[in-house]
């Protein structure tokens, strides 16, 4: 009997655990699409032309056996144009041997020429799937959008992954922002903001990040350059943002370059005559990395840190005047999320009497840098 | 009458039973769809909607409860005729409890039926894309049939086990999104009026929805005084993962972006990345382990309807077999009616209002009834009132 129990046991765990799936889909059998280019077809301005980077499985080195070889081989491009992105999806899906797979895209390319027109209609269908991850990166690219997925980095087989990777790791060291899908619908229901997003120039072999698109009303109004984007880092998110290089003034050849490491920035509102004021202090902590004197001269160390405070904090007070000039006058757009601040926290008192939309753009917002050097590198001398 | 009783002494629910068995009936697919409802009127103060709408239904459970320890043993169908008439006539009290228990027991079965086709919808939406809803519907009803097929203890031990399986996950969600919270969006705490207030509470009742299984439930209680602790503790548990769900939501989405949003923790699951995590497709695990929490939420619901029949018509467990299988055809059919997705979000929102009626009203009248014939009750039965 229990010889009996025991074999019943044993096979019924085999007809458990040894079963198939008879509707099984292998990862060969499907066409991810890793990346979307967006464009306006040349031919007909009404109609998108899509472009979508489709890798090759077997094509991709250490799959299987010899692979490799050519760099450009390991994925395959293709182009289609439709009326609307699905559309244009469907048509692609005609010229498929497999199912198109959205479940692995990452990255989102929209060319500025589209991006200025507005893509919010793009981005419904997008809001819609539900494989589509809130985390792909949506990025604007200068000129065609398709030259995104077209470059031959040569460093990595699939170039999509090459600017994952450009992305992530800029994002880790705080020099890019990390703006996904997600926080872009977010931040365009959100009354009280604007966003932003990464802007790009691909050129035959690598891609080149030229900082940020700026968008109103989801319309690309205007861009900033990365310097700009690291102050804008530094006083939105407390992001670190790349190094500073600043020309010392009285010397010509002179230049010193000072790399932040942390950033605490607060942002306080005052009153003033007639609404509010905003304030922004922002202190960065952070080495000296290089120091070409051409001819300058410091009477003893003290002196040196005392005077590059000083002038690292004049320096980065003007770059963001400069920026938040920009984003005032040129876009109009809050990304600085000022909005959010003034109706979370002085919302009875400004907010419901005030329309943002129209008053941002003279809203008055001070910016004032602490800076403190910690070290001066390996070298001791000034 | 005497079999019955035997029935219910021979099961004793300790107090942890009794909180995993109301806690995971009320966590349910109303946290899928929570953080939307929450804010739709009370906006960055939708927080506030779990906790207002517990107060209801704490306070709804409570003279559940209180009704309980009254008839220590009886379940609701049992002691309804005993309320509504003296000992001596008890075809009278029966006539006159039937629109109640009717009242109750058909509501629970609708929303079991609502349930599980919400279950279905999510199922089919996010991750079956190409399974027929009617084949998730069947085999949540399998599942239930199958707990159905048993006495109440196996209930209770089942809720007892999946307990950590359901909780552990949402509050995990939670916790994990604050890393990508912006907290400005709870801000301003207040811009809503107070009228406002109670109609986003409400929005957030149908969440709360299910307790009433325990005017089945709290018949079979080992110890007959613990029965409000075990219900407060039950409710506190399910606002305290609601709210932090709520709280997650806001702050990751905003709540204008929430309005937006089908399933708004399936978009949070979506969104959070956990990192060291293997896993980076969250949302499937999720689903996995939210089955449990929508097979309790359907499973203890029926089985409150089915238990509730076999005590009306005095049957045993053959009976109780017999027609879960059978109810489920109409349940079935029930459970098709809504045609689509904004047809299933109204008729949930009915059943919130539904629900808040039943809920406060029938105990209410119950225990009017009570004290109307307090005096009489008392001299007649004074060890009755543990």
């Amino acid at each position: 009997m229990g010889k009996r129990w025991c074999f019943f046991c044993l096979s019924l765990v085999g007809v458990i655990l040894l079963t198939g799936c008879w509707d099984r889909r292998e990862l060969e059998e499907r066409a991810p699409m890793l990346a979307i280019a967006i464009d306006v077809d040349e031919e007909d301005e009404e109609r998108y032309r899509m472009t979508v980077q489709i890798p090759i499985p077997i094509k991709i080195a250490g799959s299987t056996g010899q692979g490799g070889g050519g760099n450009t081989d390991a994925v395959k491009i293709m182009s289609v144009t439709g009326r609307t992105i699905t559309d244009a999806t469907n048509n692609l899906q005609l010229r498929l041997n497999q199912r198109l797979f959205l479940g692995h895209t990452r990255v989102l390319a929209i060319s500025e020429e589209v991006a200025r027109e507005g893509i919010e209609e793009i981005l419904d269908g997008f809001r819609r799937e539900p494989l589509i991850r809130r985390l792909l990166w949506p990025i604007i690219v200068k000129g065609r959008a398709s030259s995104l997925l077209e470059i031959k980095p040569e460093l990595t087989q699939i170039p999509v992954v090459y600017i994952m990777d450009l992305v992530e790791n800029g994002r880790k060291t705080g020099i890019i922002p990390n703006k996904t899908l997600g926080d872009y619908f977010n931040e365009t229901s959100n009354k009280a903001m604007q966003p932003f997003l990464n802007y790009v120039e691909a050129n035959k072999r690598d891609v080149k990040w030229k900082g940020i698109a700026i968008f109103r009303d989801h319309k690309m109004v205007g861009s900033l350059p990365p310097v700009q984007t690291w102050t804008l880092l530094q006083l939105r998110d407390q992001k670190r943002g790349g190094d500073v290089i600043m020309p010392l003034r009285g010397h010509e050849q002179a230049f010193v370059t000072f790399r932040p490491h942390f950033v605490n920035t607060d942002l306080t509102f005052h009153p003033k005559q007639n609404g509010l004021e905003a304030r922004f202090s922002c202190e960065l902590q952070g080495d000296i990395v290089e120091v070409i004197k051409g001819g300058a001269r410091f009477a003893s160390p003290e002196d040196f840190i005392h005077k590059m405070e000083k002038e690292l904090k004049r320096e980065m007070e003007s770059r963001a005047q400069t920026m938040i000039q920009k984003v005032q006058e040129q876009a109009n757009s809050d990304i600085l999320r000022l909005g959010l601040r003034l109706r979370a926290h002085h919302y009875h008192d400004y907010w419901v009497s005030h329309n943002w939309h129209k008053e941002f753009k003279n809203f008055p917002i001070q910016v004032e840098y602490t800076i403190k050097l910690r070290r001066l590198g390996m070298e001791m001398q000034q | 009458m005497k079999r019955q009783e035997a029935d219910s002494s021979r099961y004793s629910f300790t107090s942890w039973q009794q909180i995993c068995l109301i806690t995971s009936t009320l966590i349910g697919v109303g946290v899928l769809t929570l953080p939307r409802t929450a804010t739709s009127r009370l906006m960055e103060a939708g927080w506030m909607s779990p906790l207002i709408g517990s107060l209801g239904a704490y306070f709804s459970l409570w003279m559940i409860a209180k009704l309980s320890r009254r008839f220590p043993g009886l379940t609701f169908v049992e002691y309804s005729p005993l309320i509504w008439a003296p000992k001596g006539s008890p075809r009278l009290g029966k006539w006159i409890s039937f629109p109640w228990i009717f009242a109750y027991l058909s509501f629970l079965y609708v929303a079991t039926g609502m349930v599980s086709r919400i279950f279905g919808e999510v199922v089919v939406t996010s991750v079956l894309l190409d399974t027929p809803l009617e084949v998730i519907i069947i085999t949540m009803f399998l599942l239930a049939f199958f707990l159905s097929l048993h006495e109440v203890d196996v209930v209770a031990r089942v809720n007892e086990i999946l307990f950590p399986l359901i909780i552990v996950p949402v509050l995990f969600i939670a916790i994990a999104s604050f890393q990508k919270a912006d907290w400005n969006y709870l801000f301003p705490l207040i811009r809503v009026s107070g009228k406002s207030v109670m109609e986003g509470a409400y929005e957030a009742i149908y969440s709360f929805s299910g307790f009433e299984i325990m005017l089945i439930f709290f018949a079979f209680t080992k110890r007959n005084d613990g029965k409000e602790k075990a219900g407060f503790f039950g409710i506190l548990i399910t606002m305290v993962v609601y709210t932090l769900i709520v709280v997650a939501g806001i702050a990751v989405f905003g709540f204008e972006e929430l309005q937006r949003l089908t399933w708004p923790t399936l978009e949070l699951v979506k969104s959070t990345e956990v990192p060291g995590l293997i896993l980076e497709r969250l949302e499937s695990a999720f689903l996995a382990v939210w089955v449990a929490a929508v097979f309790t939420t359907v499973a203890n619901s029926y089985y409150a309807v089915i238990y509730g029949l076999r005590q009306w018509f005095k049957k045993g467990l053959r009976f109780q077999r017999v027609v879960s299988g059978l109810l489920f055809i109409p349940l079935f059919i029930i459970t098709l009616i809504p045609q689509n997705v904004v047809e299933i979000f109204q008729i949930s929102s009915y059943m919130g209002m539904a629900n808040l009626i039943l809920n406060l009203g029938v105990p209410s009248v119950y225990w009017i009834v009570l004290a109307l014939r307090g005096r009489r009750w008392e001299s007649k039965e004074g060890k009755a009132d543990g």
